[in-house]
């Protein structure tokens, strides 16, 4: 009971530190200017979020400490490109985040990699994404909400978790068809839910 | 939408969704590419954001996520900044080889048996006397001054071949080692023949030991040369070097060059009963 109480409180601190960041002096922000202490504020940060995504995709400790690494290396190669108009800070990191790690297991997995985060450099990653930072997180997490729960369940095996749908399938005795249909359809749903919030934003920047 | 457009759609959307999450095959990539030109209006990385953000918001609900980055990968990511904008010093490399060495068991294993290995081979070569030719002038100088059995005679040269020899020997039965001081002997050639030291006990072996060979390799000035009896020795009463083939030999037949003391003690001779 008091490791559970432990476990939210400490969910809840990070919720709140990744909730705090003032978009007009985002951390990366601070790294494009070269400020010193700019990188170990990302870590610190971040460090937590990036382990745990990186926990969820690659099994051997081994190649997380390693994806890790390159994951914040290459956040703070691309941090001169952050829009904070464009993307919240979370959701670039996030994103890269995620897009390493995905290169990673086509690596370790010896698949070819044929588009790495190199080549896109960062610049198309958040060509279509305007979400103001503040109302980012929140959004998701009313669109989660709006989820029926084992659609969410679906969900966060595949994307937090890392399943692949084929294992999904067989986790949860259900066809790899099925599992397809509902990722898919609640994911269009989830971008459905960003693109609305985006185009709202858009009309409030345009009368702003 | 043609129920052909529509599958096609569907597949183009399942594809798109496992380039966000997971990895795909070249077959599937190629499919991908061939789907994006029917629909350009999509691009790969169509579901990028809502699977990083759905990615965050599963994250922060979860409440039995504890898991926080290791300390020594903090550091690992600063150390590969650093090395990144070429401000790495030695002192970070050494760090950073340190804190890799102790993180990883395996390493840290290895280094543990590496160094075992290496104090065992320094321990051989400690008590290796025969190949242990380091500070040899100290060594000397501390067995004169602890033996209690000491014994100490000068070279005699017993041939007219060789110039002017001089030097000692100390030798401590008790200790079971001794030392040659010698300066005159003529340099020798290893490959072709190597000075041998002989150790006389004739109250346990009728024949001479065999107390180590040598090379005299400089002729500048005195040498000093470890006493390295094959065979424990009881009460040794003489010495002799003589010239043999590289290596020496067991038993010597070859003359003496050089005795200490000038001659056998008489009361050392096996007393042969008339």
């Amino acid at each position: 009971m008091s490791q559970s109480v432990g476990n939210k409180t400490e969910a809840r601190k990070e919720y709140l530190l990744l909730m705090s960041t003032d978009n007009t002096d985002s951390i990366l922000k601070l790294i494009a200017k070269g400020e010193d202490r700019a990188f170990n504020l990302l870590i610190e940060k971040y460090g937590n979020l990036v382990w745990s995504i990186g926990r969820k995709f690659l099994y051997k400790e081994s190649d997380v400490e390693d994806a890790v690494q390159e994951v914040f290396i290459a956040i703070w190669k691309a941090a001169e490109k952050f829009d904070h108009t464009k993307a919240s800070e979370v959701t670039f990191i996030s994103m890269i985040a995620r897009r390493r790690f995905i290169d990673y297991l086509r690596k370790v997995s010896k698949y070819r990699n044929l588009q790495s985060i190199d080549e896109d450099n960062g610049q198309e990653l958040f060509k279509e994404s305007i979400l103001n930072e503040s109302t980012d997180l929140q959004l998701i997490k009313d669109a989660i909400g709006t989820l029926e729960i084992e659609d969410q369940e679906l969900l966060k095996l595949s994307i937090y978790q890392g399943y692949s749908h084929s294992e999904i399938a067989k986790l949860l005795n259900i066809p790899l068809g099925t599992v397809k249909t509902r990722i898919r359809r609640n994911l269009i749903k989830l971008k459905g839910l960003f693109d609305i919030k985006q185009q709202a934003t858009v009309i409030e920047l345009n009368n702003a | 939408m043609h129920n052909k457009e529509q599958i096609q759609l569907e597949k183009l959307l399942d594809l798109l969704i496992l380039e966000a999450s997971e990895k795909l095959s070249q077959q599937q990539r190629e499919e991908l590419n061939s789907l994006l030109d029917v629909f350009p209006e999509y691009t790969p990385d169509y579901f990028h954001k809502t699977t990083a953000l759905a990615q965050v918001g599963f994250y922060l609900e979860d409440d039995f996520n504890n898991e926080t980055l290791p300390l020594h990968i903090r550091k690992k990511i600063l150390y590969r900044q650093k090395q990144e904008l070429g401000q790495s010093t030695v002192f970070d490399y050494l760090n950073h080889f340190m804190r890799t060495l102790f993180y990883k068991p395996q390493y840290a294993w290895a280094l543990t048996v590496l160094l075992t290995i290496g104090l065992s081979f320094s321990m051989i070569e400690f008590k290796n006397y025969e190949s242990n030719y380091r500070y040899l002038p100290l060594k000397k100088i501390v067995m004169e001054r602890t033996a209690d059995d000491l014994i100490q005679y000068p070279w005699h040269s017993r041939t007219n071949d060789l110039g002017p020899v001089n030097g000692d020997i100390v030798w401590s039965d008790q200790e079971q080692k001794g030392f040659i001081q010698i300066a005159g002997l003529p340099m020798n050639n290893p490959n072709e023949n190597q000075y041998q030291i002989w150790i006389i006990d004739p109250l346990k072996y009728g024949k001479p030991v065999d107390g180590g060979i040598f090379d005299v390799d400089r002729t500048d000035k005195a040498i000093i040369i470890p006493i390295n009896p094959k065979l424990p020795i009881s009460k040794a009463v003489g010495f002799a070097i003589t010239l043999e083939q590289p290596g020496g030999v067991v038993v010597s037949s070859e003359p003496l060059l050089l005795t200490a003391p000038k001659e056998r003690p008489q009361n050392t001779y096996p007393k042969v009963s008339i």
